[in-house]
């Protein structure tokens, strides 16, 4: 009995102390905004003394607000071409056994594969010939091209799962098959339309990479992107570093408390 | 009459799956654009030398690039931290994800769903933001490490936690750790929550409980979602670039570069465009003996 006990407290113990190492940043981060210097540099470990605002001003000043309207143009974009596309591409594929979509399937696997690094110079090449650097367009269609083959994979599995009577019956009825899709399929989607919406928003919301190299104006510069800008502008104020960092974070972590349950079923689906 | 209407009826059948299938296209025009077409581009460019500012003046130079890598220290230190970076992130993130989803499932009664939201909370913070909180926490001067240590009365590296790179390869994958365990845990737990009771009662007559019970009966039900767990990780661990990025940018003398960002510094900063799609190339290959390794094993579960 007491043995069980003991095992009782190790698991509660592990998962405490795994809780407190995923929270101490984020609580440090919230409290460094409201101190001020002082308390920065010589109490690193200490509570502010009082709530300050200052540092959300300078944070503000970088044009956070900019940055945060631009990540959400090109995320809503993005989100919208690449659920609409890949559910599209996923009835076709889990339907309809012609041979080359067999090949499609496996070329969508191919590109799940390819990481946006390992093709970072045509891409950057073809974006720049076409005068589409330093525009939410010129990196709202590659994010979409790298976010479909996922999505595809996803779908498929949703599509496959499907229960066959319900298309049975409606092509008895007479539908073709574009109208099973528009209206029996995508109405019985809700679930995995949201699960796939909402891995591909955080995914697009945080991109950096191809965000990088295309936008380099300010005035298009996304979330993570402008982010380093905090850093270049406010080099060791650290108050409003974090400042900017938590006007960056916490939205996100609101939207995710709301809708953890689609969000952790998209997640774990992954291992199907 | 019969016979006419099924005849027809076959024919419009086969029609209606041609037209169907033009659902398909946009997926295949955005991925050729954006994904083939940059994807053998970068092959084709790998076997020259050109540099951003002459786009016009190619020049030939076969398999030089690659030669170049061969002979290229940094490339294979690169490769090296890659490598550690897999290994690493195997044990931290799989390793204590599949320990939390086991107490998460079937350890503890209360708080299940609490622990579970606050250890897979920094999976939907961008890594830029993640490197950024954690940089204030390694910092030498402001930082609570130091000050942790300090207070408990242990040494702190004199370079800081990120100067010195055996030390900042660490930091970095404490930091990788942080952002990703909590994935690992919640695709795991879904795997362990698919396993019936029957299973569990059964080997409690066995005289199999806790411990026991989880690694000899558990871990080789849930082997395939392990295996898809350790091919995420892995796939991964090849896309690290933000960490690096904000916390190094590759250095002290390139000591911590990986591939991503090693092949950002040749194409953007030295502007080796040929040698950066060598390099590229390379990561490509790696990506998708991955895929294909992905593939395989999750056909098979």
């Amino acid at each position: 009995m007491s043995r069980f006990k003991l095992a009782n407290l190790i698991a509660y113990g592990f998962v405490s102390l795994f809780s407190i190492y995923v929270l101490m940043p984020i609580i440090v981060m919230v409290l460094t905004t409201f101190k001020s210097k002082r308390e920065i540099f010589l109490e690193p470990l200490g509570l502010p003394s009082q709530f300050g605002l200052s540092s959300f001003e300078k944070a503000l000043s970088v044009g956070l607000g900019s940055f945060m309207l631009n990540s959400l143009i090109v995320s809503f974009f993005a989100v919208f071409l690449i659920v609409t596309i890949s559910g599209m591409a996923a009835y076709v594929l889990s339907r309809i056994d012609f041979k080359f979509n067999k090949f499609v399937y496996l070329l969508i696997v191919a590109g799940f594969a390819i990481p946006p690094a390992a093709v970072l110079v045509p891409l950057y090449t073809m974006v720049s010939n076409l005068n589409l650097l330093n525009s939410l367009f010129g990196v709202m269609m590659p994010l979409t091209a790298f976010g479909i083959p996922f999505t595809v994979i996803l779908f498929y599995a949703f599509f496959l799962d499907f229960p066959k009577e319900v298309e049975e019956a409606a092509t008895i009825d007479g539908c073709t098959k574009l109208q099973i899709f528009f209206r029996i399929i995508v109405p019985l989607s809700g679930p995995v339309i949201a699960s796939a919406a909402i891995f591909q928003t955080v995914w697009i919301w945080n991109e950096f990479l191809l965000a990088l190299i295309m936008l380099t104006s300010d005035d298009f510069k996304t979330l993570p992107i402008g982010l380093l800008k905090l850093r270049g502008e406010w080099t060791s104020d650290w108050g409003a570093i974090m400042a900017g960092l938590t006007i960056a974070v916490i939205p996100v972590l609101i939207v995710f408390l709301l809708f953890q349950k689609y969000f952790v079923r998209s997640l774990a689906g992954l291992g199907k | 009459m019969n016979k006419n209407n099924k005849q027809s009826n076959s024919f419009t059948l086969s029609n209606d799956k041609i037209s169907v299938s033009l659902l398909l296209i946009p997926a295949l025009i955005f991925c050729t654009i954006f994904i083939f077409i940059p994807a053998i581009g970068t092959i084709i460019g790998s076997f020259y030398s050109y540099s951003l500012t002459s786009m016009n003046n190619w020049k030939w130079v076969g398999f030089g690039n690659y030669v170049k890598a061969t002979q290229d220290e940094y490339f294979w230190v690169a490769l090296k931290n890659n490598f550690i970076i897999v290994f690493a992130s195997i044990v931290l993130q799989v390793g204590v994800g599949t320990i939390l989803a086991a107490i998460l499932d079937r350890g503890i009664k209360h708080g299940k769903v609490i622990f579970r939201t606050i250890i897979f909370t920094p999976m939907v913070i961008s890594s830029v933001a993640v490197s950024l909180i954690w940089l204030i926490i390694y910092d030498p001067n402001v930082g609570i490490l130091n000050a942790i240590f300090k207070s408990i009365g242990l040494p702190t590296p004199s370079k800081g936690w990120l100067g010195d790179p055996n030390i900042s390869i660490w930091m970095i994958m404490i930091t990788a750790a942080w952002q990703n365990t909590g994935f690992m845990m919640v695709l795991i737990l879904a795997g362990l929550q698919s396993v019936s009771k029957e299973v569990y009662d059964a080997a409690e007559i066995d005289g199999a409980t806790g411990v026991k019970a989880f690694w000899y009966i558990t871990l080789p039900m849930i082997r395939n979602v392990l295996i898809v767990a350790i091919l995420i990780t892995t796939i991964g661990a090849f896309k690290v670039f933000e960490f690096i990025f904000v916390f190094t940018q590759g250095g002290p003398s390139n000591a911590t570069q990986v591939l991503g960002t090693y092949i950002y510094k040749q194409a953007f900063n030295l502007l080796h465009m040929g040698y950066a799609n060598a390099l590229s190339v390379i990561l490509l290959i790696l990506a998708l003996f991955l895929g294909w390794l992905q593939l395989t094993s999750s056909r098979k579960a």
